[in-house]
């Protein structure tokens, strides 16, 4: 399936019907009067960055790799064009799954270096997100617009649909984010948590259903005579961009929102924000939580303390 | 002759014995004496029982052969997830005997609350007894692996065998 929502000109025409010039007004004026974060479409921003060991992988219009040295190594990147995600493995150093806003998943086994396309049974729509499983290296899961939760146990090259999109607000919501986090759902897995335009959601990875962030494994709200732990949610309504949790913490979550860089220290219960500046993508050291880096409009920026002071990286 | 006849009856004797001891339930792919329900032995009469009960009350949805509705990943037109399989396909077997119960009881809004799903509560339709013998029936159908699986999810949801 391919996007619909960019129209083009007929070269001949240079005419504006009355019926064109007063529906682009009005659509003109209903965007202007939204909050941004209803105007970006779901997954829509093609930035991405993710720790491969401790190198950074950056893509953000071009494709770039950290050289260990303060400095920047440019990469060709994959054939199929503009990156919206990319996930690595710490179990994997080397190994960087991409998804692509033109379609399908690439996959890179040498840092960036050389891509392959690993699309095999994949929808033909946008990627919005992808994830490697925390517990097992080779399952990638793919976020596809429009459609839903793919998965794939060898490394991309076959998948199949693992959940349909989450119901929220009385409709299907793109997924815009994925994260593995390592903590027991208490039904034999851990959880894939999903960021949308509405919010935070995560499904188990047995995948029943997708269900709200509470305290606790997804039965304890059978102990509904307890009182109810305090939580802070992330913002309502805002389009989480990115989503991350640190492999060696899995309870520490960093979320890129245009509000900001938050982070939760309880799997998503209680969010805190760390940062004001419009973020677009993050990622997390695999094994130095406190260590996360960021897109945001403003540049990249870089936090040793988990998020309490930031710096700019200057990328040469 | 009477040393032939009396081999003979020896085993037939030992044959019925292992029947009677294996009981192989209709229906199901397992002894009886492999399926546990919240730490307790199940019959092969539960079973069959279980069985019965499964194809007047859940047969409609679950499928004859546990097997869901079709495209069951696929949303409803309603928003909500049509009825999964409780063959080893689904993930049934990764809910605990606890949740399982739970969930067939008070419906899966009893467990997860807030969540919309066509599945009925069934604490007014069945007794607790009635509910635990369709579960064990369906338990009865996993492979090994998913039934081992199931049994250390129940086991660490407390009060499981």
């Amino acid at each position: 399936m391919k996007d619909t929502s960019m129209t083009t000109t007929p070269r001949h025409s240079t005419r504006l019907s009355r019926r064109t010039f007063l529906g682009a007004m009005a659509t003109g004026a209903g965007l202007i009067g939204l909050p941004f974060s209803l105007r970006a479409a779901p997954g829509a921003t093609d930035s991405a960055i993710a720790f491969d060991s401790d190198e950074l992988i950056l893509a953000d219009g071009t494709l770039s790799r950290s050289d260990g040295d303060g400095g920047w190594i440019r990469l060709s990147g994959p054939a199929a064009g503009g990156i919206r995600s990319l996930a690595t493995h710490p179990g994997r150093p080397g190994r960087i799954a991409a998804g692509l806003a033109g379609g399908g998943v690439t996959l890179s086994e040498d840092g960036g270096h050389g891509w392959e396309a690993r699309s095999q049974g994949l929808p033909d729509a946008p990627v919005t997100a992808v994830t490697v499983a925390a517990a097992e290296p080779d399952t990638i899961y793919a976020a596809i617009r429009g459609d839903g939760l793919w998965k794939s146990e060898n490394a991309g090259r076959s998948w199949a649909l693992a959940m349909d999109r989450p119901w929220l607000a009385d409709a299907e919501r793109d997924l815009t984010a994925l994260a593995s986090v390592d903590l027991a759902t208490g039904m034999g897995g851990i959880w894939i948590y999903a960021g949308t335009e509405l919010g935070l959601t995560r499904v188990p990875d047995c995948f029943c259903r997708w269900q709200d962030v509470q305290p606790g494994d997804a039965m304890d709200a059978l102990a509904s005579g307890k009182p109810a732990p305090s939580e802070a949610p992330l913002p309502e309504g805002e389009t989480i961009n990115a989503l991350v949790s640190a492999s060696s913490l899995p309870t520490r979550l960093y979320a890129a929102l245009p509000s900001g860089i938050w982070m939760s220290e309880d799997a998503g219960v209680v969010w805190s924000q760390k940062s004001n500046a419009r973020a677009l993508a993050v990622a997390v050291h695999a094994t130095n939580a406190d260590h996360v880096v960021a897109i945001t409009r403003d540049g990249l920026i870089e936090s040793r303390d988990g998020g309490a002071n930031w710096t700019a990286l200057v990328r040469a | 002759m009477r040393r032939k006849v009396i081999l003979l009856s020896v085993v037939a004797v030992a044959s019925l014995a292992a029947i009677a001891s294996f009981a192989q339930v209709q229906g199901g792919n397992v002894r009886a004496a492999d399926v546990t329900f919240l730490g307790q032995p199940v019959t092969a009469e539960q079973i069959v029982r279980g069985k019965e009960i499964y194809a007047e009350n859940c047969a409609s949805c679950h499928g004859a052969k546990l097997e869901g509705q079709p495209d069951w990943k696929r949303r409803l037109e309603n928003g909500r997830m049509p009825a999964p399989p409780h063959d080893e396909s689904g993930h049934t077997w990764h809910h605990s005997d606890q949740d399982l119960f739970a969930i067939t009881k008070l419906g899966v809004g009893g467990v997860v609350p807030g969540y919309e799903s066509d599945m009925l509560a069934f604490g007014d339709i069945l007794s607790d007894e009635e509910i635990a013998a369709v579960l064990a029936f369906i338990k009865s159908t996993w492979p090994e692996r998913q039934r081992d699986v199931q049994a250390r999810i129940t086991a660490s949801d407390g009060d499981g065998s």
